[in-house]
């Protein structure tokens, strides 16, 4: 079979062949998503941002759009039903599985809707954002969500609401989506004053090849305030590429927390614009990568006005022949004085074979600003493992300790008990070891 | 039979020998003290003891109990019933000291064939011992070592100590840094878990710890090599006349 990623247009004829019955706003975006994708197709060396990832059985197939939705899988109807107190949306395959959805007793002032009602319910507010702030160019993988999405979710929260409970939206694949894509789409708007935590996440059944590409929107109006837990959690043999976009209005606060632990090539680039003064960005990350997984977090965070504050702090635990990506730009425009700007990475190598590429990226156009980056690589401290061993604690145990030890921090940040709770977990399985975590925690 | 026999030990670090041919016997219960100026190896024969893989034995043999020694993983020397008190202590942020203890707790107690300590049973264990050496109890929920004084450090070590209750410590300058209360406080920690049946090596550098705790042996350690043995005595004899005279004669 030849590289479909050079004939990049089965992907063109693919969508040509969906005969669409659309608003026009909403036909036009998708045709700018599949020309921005046809543009630049499937990423390769010589893109500069693109340069570590190494998209092999990516291209060698056509990963077609699934097309119905899909049974949950057994194994993961308890991801289906992850945080249980909360508002859900279920979607299988990319599509919407009804049946799991809870929606019963929305407050006033939230909208939580499957986006493919919404773009006919809502018209107006998906007009105004859908696919208008996630940038193309840089993303062939948001182009092709842009152009192929089938469903998702749009959360419109009125101005002054402060949303109590969580938004669940979960999106898995089912055994049926074997070698095929789904383009899970979320818009988020939080309006003046409004607060709201969205859990986003991600999951498959491990032994086959899929690709999922999930682009998130969310626009933060003046001094609201939107928490985003981004789970990424897919299949072993999974492809999962996407993004995050956020736009900062003024005083609005954005906090992303991120968890990377699963699939084959997983990358999520996150976006987060800081265009008001005053606004605020947290973004957290975990990835653990286990042998032959590659995970990459990308994220461009832009100091477009003055007195904003963005810290960004990135943790990844490898093992085997695991191999990871942080790249992290701060931009600070040139208006944009008082800006204050952190950013840590650091890499915990649990095996001499794994490979953490880490690269801060500052570019700083203004002069009165506080810029801090750090990046570290390395390997278990041995004179902590020596110290818990002549204690009588066994060399894989205290190699658990100390890994968890490392990763702790970032499940304190998380900021939901169940969700924290079911990471711990997830990182209990990856560490070396039969610590109990649920002690530890 | 003797609790430990160290013979012609020699041992090395990064390929440069550090001690050249130790002999030492300890029999249960007795208390023996190491001294000697910097850099003379006591550190190097605590870690070789407790089996840090950075320190490699060149030659000579340690019986522990009938036992080789040096085959031992460094876990398995503490289940056996080995301590060492470092005389640096590791900070481990991350890890409470509560999970870190009560891991060590079960993993001896596993290797014994008892089952692991309930809950309750552990808690009171801990708070009795945390008396034995007047420990704040707010520490116990921190992070291993971490943010503590050096006082508050060694405490830990030999709280630690107490919990465990090994039948060979090795204590690592424990008394070095230590103002007199605290010097008193660990010491009589230490007086308070003398048995028949446990011994100690003393490590230290100052002769002032052998008047709050008394050796039944003192050896003088310099430059790698066991140079005189001798009763307690032989401290005040070094507080006079300092390490100067044996290190001549070593060199
Ligand atoms: N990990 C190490 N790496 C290199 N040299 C070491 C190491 N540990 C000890 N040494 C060297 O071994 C010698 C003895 O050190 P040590 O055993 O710590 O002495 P003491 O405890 O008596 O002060 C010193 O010369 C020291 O520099
Ligand atoms: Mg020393």
């Amino acid at each position: 079979m030849s590289a479909v990623a050079e004939a990049t247009s089965v992907y063109l004829q693919e969508f040509r062949e969906l005969g669409r019955d659309e608003p026009a706003w909403l036909s036009q975006r998708r045709e700018a998503g599949i020309q921005a994708f046809e543009a630049v197709g499937f990423p390769h060396r010589r893109m500069e941002a693109w340069r570590n990832l190494k998209p092999g059985a990516l291209t060698q197939q056509h990963f077609r759009a699934a097309d119905a939705v899909g049974a949950v899988p057994m194994a993961l109807a308890p991801t289906a039903a992850l945080v249980p107190d909360a508002w859900r949306l279920v979607f299988v395959d990319g599509h919407l599985s009804a049946g799991h959805a809870v929606l019963d007793d929305l407050p006033e002032g939230l909208t939580v809707r499957p986006l493919r009602d919404a773009v006919v319910q809502d018209g107006a507010m998906p007009e105004a954002h859908l696919g208008r702030h996630a940038v193309l160019d840089n993303h062939p993988f948001a182009g092709l969500n842009s152009a192929f999405w089938a469903d998702g979710a749009l959360i419109d929260v009125a101005p002054g609401t402060v949303v109590d409970r969580p938004v669940v939206l979960v999106f898995l694949s089912s055994e049926s989506a074997a070698h095929r894509a789904s383009y899970p789409r979320v818009l988020v708007r939080a309006g003046e004053h409004a607060e709201i935590r969205i859990i986003q996440m991600h999951a498959g059944p491990d032994a086959l090849p899929y690709l999922v590409c999930p682009v998130t929107e969310i626009i933060a109006e003046a001094n609201s305030s939107v928490r985003l837990n981004h789970i990424q959690e897919e299949g072993a043999a999974a492809f999962h590429l996407g993004l995050v976009h956020a736009e900062l209005a003024r005083d609005a606060r954005l906090h992303v927390h991120g968890l990377s632990d699963g699939g084959k090539l997983a990358r999520t680039d996150i976006f987060v614009n800081l265009a008001g003064e005053g606004a605020d960005a947290r973004l957290d990350g975990l990835y653990l990568v286990g042998d032959g997984q590659y995970a990459d977090y990308h994220t461009w965070v832009r100091h477009q006005a003055g007195h904003c504050s963005s810290q960004q702090l990135f943790k990844g635990v490898l093992s085997g022949k695991a191999e990871s990506v942080f790249d992290g730009l701060i931009h600070v425009h040139k208006g944009a004085q008082k800006t204050d700007s952190r950013q840590q990475n650091r890499n915990l190598l649990l095996s001499p074979r794994a490979l953490a590429h880490s690269n801060p990226r500052l570019e700083i156009y203004a002069d009165d600003v506080k810029c801090a980056h750090g990046s570290t690589v390395g390997e278990l401290d041995r004179e902590a493992l020596f110290y818990l061993r002549s204690r009588g604690i066994g060399e894989n145990d205290a190699r658990g300790l100390l890994t968890f030890a490392f990763a702790n921090e970032m499940l304190q940040l998380i900021g939901v008990e169940a969700l924290r709770d079911h990471v711990g977990q997830r990182l209990a399985a990856f560490m070396p070891g039969d610590a109990t975590v649920k002690e530890l925690l | 039979m003797a609790m430990l026999e160290i013979r012609n030990l020699h041992a090395a670090v990064e390929g440069e020998e550090i001690l050249k041919g130790i002999n030492l016997t300890m029999n249960p219960g007795e208390v023996h003290a190491i001294m000697g100026p910097n850099g003379s190896g006591k550190s190097t024969l605590a870690k070789v003891l407790a089996g840090h893989e950075g320190y490699q034995v060149t030659a000579g043999q340690v019986i522990y109990e009938g036992r080789d020694l040096l085959e031992l993983a460094p876990e398995e020397r503490a289940r056996e019933g080995l301590f060492l008190g470092f005389q640096y202590p590791v900070e481990i942020p991350g890890v409470a000291n509560t999970y870190f203890l009560k891991a060590a707790v079960n993993a001896i107690r596993k290797h014994r064939g008892e089952s692991e300590m309930d809950a309750m049973a552990f808690l009171k264990l801990i708070r009795e011992r945390m008396k034995l050496v007047k420990m704040d109890e707010a520490l116990f929920k921190r992070p291993v070592n971490e943010g503590f004084s050096g006082g508050e450090k060694k405490r830990n070590e030999i709280f630690q100590m107490a919990v465990l209750e090994p039948k060979l410590a090795i204590l690592d300058e424990t008394d070095s840094g230590l103002d007199i209360d605290a010097l008193r406080t660990v010491s009589e920690g230490v007086n308070a878990l003398r048995s028949p049946a446990r011994s100690f090596l003393l490590i230290t550098h100052y002769q002032r710890l052998l008047n709050y705790i008394q050796p039944d042996f003192v050896h003088v350690l310099v430059k790698g090599q066991i140079v005189k043995s001798g009763g307690k005595e032989l401290a005040q004899e070094l507080e006079q006349s300092g390490y100067a005279l044996f290190e001549e004669n070593a060199a």
